[in-house]
């Protein structure tokens, strides 16, 4: 045989074998807000996505940080979809209605939205139900602070967010009743400078039991710590390792479980669009380690709290008054999962304003 | 154990106002050469980003101050070359600058992101309060400046240049020199600005965390009608006007969030018009236009 055709019949073979050696391979694609090493949102995105690449064989996941709310957003995840992928973790509130305008776009391709509402055969939305979760986390903070002034530094005030902030007011006035939670709104998920700027006002109005819902808890703990005041963390548990002494308690998502399950659908073909709202109870989200100024007596009442809440407890059941003093929920009356959007008051005991 | 609202809003206005002081001293230098630099906030990010990487790099954060300076310096004299050397548009070049600093911050960033630092260490040289050193030199540098500018004869070749650069070169100066050294110094001023922001206040990178604040000190350099003095008051004004809301907010004031945040932004608008009004303006003569002369 000339040389010619034995390398002809070489790169056949070659073309050949490669469908016999993989077994079901799904391209993932993934798009973070923000950058991963934020001991934040996009950590705990990562890590979830981490686990899911472990947990199925013959993933490929595709990456893309820092993509911005934008059209951008859609010409990166069309770059993923043209590269292969059928599966899109569209991360960041903000990135869904690109998401969604790419599913209509690619009925093939199934998109998850973190954090909104909209759906369609190919496309469905997901996050943790963190509203309940909130109230262990207000149980710490109620029982550690001294001054009974706690506060929480705000991204942007949509529904959820101001229901973070209620739950963390019952939590820790059901313990300390004279306890007050005094909120500063940022205006923004992501402005380091700001979020400094806030836990210093906070902290100058006598909070001191520093927490925050932002992209990154980083800036927020870091200016607590230096600033000798105790923090809870919030989205990643590894935010826990920049307070060595401050540190209570904090809350991280633990997306690893629904993105596995997602990918091992989408891989059967049996995905089923969804609005995932999932809480302590069934794994979404996990509290972090206790810190060393935590007492045992304190540990002991917030894991009570945490199991109260995975058991189905529900903070928001009536009677409820905002901090105006109007009532809100009556006696018997309860705000389900679905109602978490649309809270546009504070209850008593919360500083601020909420609209 | 809370202080005071108004030693809370003072400290808070002056933490907040330094970035914004120093970037409009710079802003200010270059201008009285006769060049808009629109890039300013793209210096501020590259000062950020290389100040924090040295830092987290070699430990230090004074280091952190240098690097951050001489990286906004480098950023100025490319703007300077592209402007003084090539005779481009500086507007446009300006705003190239501005992407450029994205991009270049981002870059130098990336890999000491979530890394921690020990910020600058706040001294407490005076009774006023504990601040770190840039809030201490910078009231000084603003009064260096106007020395610089108004006192001395660089400052007055300076002026001339922004003047008119055709009457100073026939007195026997040579503009294009002196347009590269005050945007030496204005980048160098303007790097600082934004290490402030990374080394002192939020002691973090992350990608455009400026958040406009180099767009605010250009309109301040105009509220300030390129004085280096008005500009200390007027990077006062903006920073309280920000560190207020905040404050405000933490009070518990009875005022919509979405409202607070706008108010720094409204109050630009309003001085800019209001400032705008008198027929008269104090910008240098031949602020924006290039100087083809032989040199």
């Amino acid at each position: 045989m000339t040389r010619r055709r034995l390398l002809i019949l070489a790169g056949l073979l070659l073309f050949a074998a490669e469908p016999a050696r993989a077994e079901a391979t799904l391209t993932v694609g993934a798009i973070y807000v923000g950058s991963v090493n934020d001991y934040g949102y996009n950590r705990a995105m990562k890590d979830g996505l981490t686990a899911m690449k472990e947990a199925v064989p013959g993933i490929t996941l595709l990456e893309a940080e820092n993509v911005p709310e934008t059209a951008e957003a859609e010409r990166i995840m069309e770059g993923m979809i043209q590269q292969g992928a059928k599966l899109i973790f569209a991360t960041s509130f903000g990135h869904q209605q690109f998401a969604f305008n790419l599913a209509k776009k690619h009925p093939d391709v199934v998109f998850e939205h973190a954090g909104g509402w909209m759906q369609a055969a190919n496309f469905g939305n997901f996050f943790a139900a963190t509203q309940a979760a909130w109230y262990p986390m207000g149980v710490a903070a109620g029982k550690m602070t001294k001054s009974n002034t706690l506060g929480f530094v705000a991204g942007v005030p949509i529904g959820f967010i101001i229901g973070d902030v209620n739950a963390f007011a019952l939590g820790a006035r059901s313990v300390n009743p004279k306890a007050e939670v005094r909120v500063v709104v940022t205006g923004s998920w992501a402005d380091k400078a700001k979020e400094a700027e806030a836990a210093n006002a906070l902290i100058d109005q006598g909070a001191d039991v520093i927490t925050m819902h932002v992209d990154s808890p980083a800036t927020v703990i870091q200016v607590a710590e230096s600033r000798g005041v105790y923090s809870i963390g919030f989205q990643s548990i590894e935010a826990r390792a920049l307070a060595p002494k401050g540190w209570l308690t904090g809350l991280g998502f633990t997306w690893g479980p629904f993105m596995t399950a997602t990918a091992k659908s989408v891989i059967a073909g049996s995905f089923k669009p969804a609005m995932v709202r999932q809480g302590l109870g069934e794994g979404m989200l996990a509290v972090a380690p206790f810190g060393n100024a935590v007492p045992e007596e304190t540990r002991g009442l917030v894991l009570a709290a945490v199991d109260k809440i995975a058991k189905g407890y529900n903070p928001f059941t009536g009677p409820l008054s905002d901090n105006t003093g109007a009532v809100r929920l009556k006696e018997g009356e309860a705000l389900g999962n679905d109602k978490m959007g649309d809270f546009d008051w504070y209850v008593a005991g919360v500083i601020g304003k909420a609209k | 154990m809370s202080t005071p609202f108004a030693a809370a809003v003072l400290s808070s206005s002056v933490l907040s106002g330094t970035s914004l002081l120093y970037a409009t001293l710079g802003e200010l230098v270059g201008e009285r050469a006769g060049i808009v630099n629109l890039g300013l906030e793209g210096i501020m990010l590259i000062g950020a980003a290389a100040g924090f990487a040295a830092t987290s790099f070699a430990g230090n954060p004074y280091l952190g101050i240098a690097a951050a300076a001489l990286a906004g310096m480098a950023g100025n004299l490319l703007l300077g070359y592209v402007v003084i050397g090539r005779g481009a548009n500086q507007l446009a070049a300006g705003l190239a600058l501005l992407f450029f600093g994205f991009g270049a911050s981002t870059l130098i960033g990336r890999p000491f992101m979530g890394a921690i630092v020990t910020g600058l260490p706040r001294l407490a040289l005076s009774e006023l309060g504990a601040f770190d050193l840039l809030v201490w030199l910078a009231l000084p540098a603003a009064l260096l400046l106007w020395c610089l500018i108004f006192r001395t004869r660089w400052g007055l070749a300076l002026r001339a240049v922004g003047e008119d650069p055709a009457v100073a070169f026939a007195a026997g100066r040579r503009p294009g020199q002196l347009q590269y050294q005050a945007l030496a110094l204005g980048g160098l001023l303007g790097g600082i600005g934004g290490a402030h922001l990374s080394l002192a206040l939020a002691m973090t990178w992350d990608e455009g965390m400026t958040a406009g604040r180099g767009f605010i000190a250009i309109a301040l350099v105009i509220f300030a009608k390129w004085n280096p003095l008005w500009a200390v008051a007027g990077a006062l004004v903006f920073g309280a006007a920000e560190a207020l809301q905040l404050q405000l907010q933490a009070r518990g004031a009875d005022v919509s969030p979405f409202l607070m945040t706008m108010i720094p932004y409204l109050l630009t608008l309003t001085i800019l018009v209001f400032w705008g009004w008198s027929r008269r303006s104090a910008a240098p003569a031949a602020l924006g236009r290039n100087f083809f002369g032989v040199e």
